[in-house]
């Protein structure tokens, strides 16, 4: 415990800056990534994060400094050689192109692997830093703005993003439409190549700024994982790459901070924090949701049983008979919620409606009885065919949906069974 | 003991086991590249890392058989993730790829990163898997490897019938009776397993190019199925020896990245010169 001030203020500037770089970095992916999710082209991310590499090595060989413009070059010329190489693969080749892209990009990551060992002594990127990135040394490296040090990483991520929301915020409405209907879009005139082109050129500025500090593979993280997490939650376009944004920044920080308590790599904990991000909105998700769509579900067979129980009694009644006949096991946890809900009382031995249960009872036997009739007259089945449908759609029928069934086949001559069709209570 | 003049005999019994190794990668990714699954066996093989690393941390041992055995069943967890991610949620495949793949190398580099960081004895090394790396492996190791494969090769083998049927007409299979879903996932499970044992030599960032690039190449020469497991299996042991070859001559040059380069050589004259499918072939009956 010797830290001074003065040494805690230089050491959380650094963490600070780390941080900044990631956010930034990650906000720009996950813009760009929104897109690539929509139109189905992660993979494509996937293969220009280990693509450019080559390029950047080339570049750095022919004197590039890491993080600077000939090296972001280098990296976008690789990135759309990849992405010609896929296309020519296809064309040419007629191969698929999830074995186009194989074939592209492991061939050449092994490409940059093997020009980085070779020429190790003369530049100054290592496989680790390639695979992984070094976030924890970015503010090391800096420059001065204004009387302001700087990370350069910081910078270049910064520069790129501002770059990058101009341009999709420029063009958003033909990404939009390009996006969703190709061939549409492609149709009234827009410039659907120049459209894709302009995608794939932001996907290699924001991997490249990544690179340093993410690494070729989890750049990925950084481009696909925010935007299907905001995919879960959110509709529209717009509010899903805003939600994407935010996952990202968030988990960029969040990683960092939890890569500095359990000492290990920033990247990969950035990676590891947005698979989390992920997990949490497949399953909690308001609408989509693993769980919501599980109580939806389970609530749904709740009121099924419910209805059919109360639509039992009725039947029951109005049958003459003696006492409903509730044997189900399962049937008894019903009874007890519809006795506690007052929709049906127990007296003198036997079950009975209340007066609230008889009308709930008499709407579902209604819409049953409602969806015979009319099946009976329009869909020519037989009869013993009828019960199965009604008995599902009984609990879906609306108050409007019966009436109009009703105005349409009438009540007066009971269901095809010959028993009478409650009124509308 | 030396075979030949110069060449150590442990480099060749480990050259012959990586030439076997590529052989069987190459034969049963044919069904992984025929059944549009490319890349699902790069998920898999990101995901390997976590899995060796994990092995480490719960066993303690880092012998070749148990770190293999933690990165199989890291490899067979991500594919289930995968297919977890298609039956739950809204997310497409190609997402679902991708995030597989990434989050779990995330997990393997988290892990990797916090063992060196505490200086667990033994730790060292384990980043070979990164990239691969030959020069490491034992005689007892590489038999263990060929071993292995020979054994996944002989199962394609056995069902050499029924791939085929799953990988061209999955529809008529399954209405004909056949277990559709349990032969595709047997498919991928085996595409695994050779990811896993090609990992010593490609390393977990490049082993799937092991199984992809081979069959594709392949398939330029062939419309075949038995001709083109011969061609991929060959093509595949080419590259293992040319890869493994270099990068003995060349100081510091990486095996994994070595061998994908020579298997992408055989891929770019299979693309140029293959007879039907061949990019001359086709430019010739253009002219025609």
């Amino acid at each position: 415990m010797t830290s001074s001030a003065g040494v805690w203020g230089e050491f959380s500037a650094m963490h600070g800056w780390a941080i900044a770089t990631a956010a930034v970095v990650a906000a720009g992916c996950a813009l760009v990534g929104t897109l690539l999710v929509v139109r189905r082209m992660s993979l494509l991310g996937d293969a220009i994060g280990h693509a450019v590499l080559p390029g950047i090595v080339i570049a750095v060989l022919a004197g590039g400094r890491p993080g600077g413009l000939l090296v972001l070059v280098g990296a976008v010329a690789a990135a759309l050689v990849t992405v010609l190489l896929v296309q020519v693969l296809r064309r040419e080749g007629g191969l698929a192109d999830d074995a186009g892209t194989g074939v592209a990009f492991t061939t050449l990551f092994a490409l940059g692997v093997v020009l980085v060992t070779a020429a190790a002594s003369r530049i100054d990127l290592d496989p680790g830093c390639i695979l992984y990135g070094i976030l924890e040394l970015v503010p090391f490296d800096t420059v001065t703005i204004g009387g302001l040090e700087v990370p350069r990483a910081f910078l270049t991520g910064a520069i790129v993003l501002g770059l990058v929301t101009l341009g999709l915020a420029a063009t958003w409405k033909a990404q939009l439409f390009t996006a969703f209907d190709t061939d549409a879009a492609r149709a009234v005139g827009v410039p659907v190549g120049l459209v894709t082109a302009g995608l794939l050129a932001a996907t290699a500025l924001v991997t490249v700024a990544s690179f340093e500090a993410v690494g070729a593979i989890l750049v990925v993280a950084m481009l696909v994982v925010p935007a299907a997490t905001a995919e879960l939650l959110v509709r529209r376009l717009h509010t899903m790459a805003i939600v994407a944004m935010l996952v990202g920044v968030a988990a960029a920080a969040l990683g960092y901070l939890a890569a500095w308590r359990f000492d290990t790599s920033a990247a990969g904990m950035i990676a590891v924090v947005l698979g989390l991000a992920y997990l949490l909105a497949a399953l909690l998700a308001p609408e989509d949701g693993v769980i919501a769509r599980l109580v939806s579900r389970m609530a749904l067979a709740w009121r099924v049983t419910c209805e059919d129980t109360l639509a039992l009694l009725w039947r029951a009644d109005e049958a003459g008979a003696a006492a409903a006949a509730l044997h189900a096991p399962g049937d008894w946890v019903a009874v007890a919620w519809l006795t506690a809900r007052g929709r049906i009382a127990r007296d003198a031995g036997r079950w009975s409606l209340t007066a609230i249960g008889r009308t709930e009872a008499e709407t579902v036997v209604r819409s049953h009885r409602l969806w015979e009739a009319w099946l009976g007259r329009h869909a020519d089945l037989p009869l013993d065919h009828l019960h199965p449908p009604a008995e599902w759609i009984e609990h879906h029928l609306g108050a409007d949906l019966r009436r109009r069934i009703e105005a349409d086949v009438g009540i007066e001559e009971g269901d095809p069974h010959g028993r009478t069709i409650p009124r509308e209570p | 003991m030396t075979a030949f003049t110069g060449i150590p005999y442990n480099t060749l019994v480990v050259a012959a086991a990586v030439a076997v190794v590529g052989c069987a990668a190459g034969v049963v990714g044919c069904f992984g590249v025929l059944r549009r699954r490319a890349l699902a066996g790069d998920a898999a093989s990101h995901a390997t890392l976590a899995g060796v690393v994990a092995a480490f941390l719960v066993t303690g041992r880092r012998d070749l058989p148990t770190l293999l055995l933690g990165a199989f069943v890291a490899a067979v967890a991500s594919l289930g993730c995968l297919v977890a991610i298609r039956r739950f949620t809204r997310t497409r495949d190609d997402a679902a790829t991708a995030i597989v793949l990434s989050v779990s190398f995330g997990i393997g580099i988290v892990l990797l990163s916090g063992l060196s960081a505490r200086g667990i004895p033994g730790a060292g090394g384990l980043e070979q898997f990164l990239l691969g790396h030959t020069a490491a492996l034992t005689v007892a190791d590489a038999i263990t490897l060929a071993i292995v494969s020979l054994a996944v090769v002989l199962v394609v083998c056995l069902g050499l019938k029924e791939a085929t049927l799953v990988s061209f007409d999955p529809a008529f299979a399954a209405a004909t009776g056949w277990p559709v879903l349990l032969i595709d996932y047997a498919l991928v499970a085996l595409v695994a397993a050779m990811v896993v044992v090609g990992l010593p030599a490609a390393g977990a960032v490049l082993v799937t190019a092991l199984v992809v690039i081979p069959p594709v190449a392949a398939r330029q020469w062939t419309d075949r199925v038995p001709t083109m497991l011969v061609l991929a299996g060959t093509l595949g042991c080419a590259a293992a020896v040319g890869g493994v070859a270099a990068s003995a001559l060349v100081p510091r040059l990486a095996t994994g990245p070595t061998i994908v380069l020579v298997a992408a050589l055989l891929f770019a004259v299979s693309f140029f010169v293959a007879p039907e499918r061949g990019w001359f072939a086709r430019r010739l009956r253009h002219e025609r």
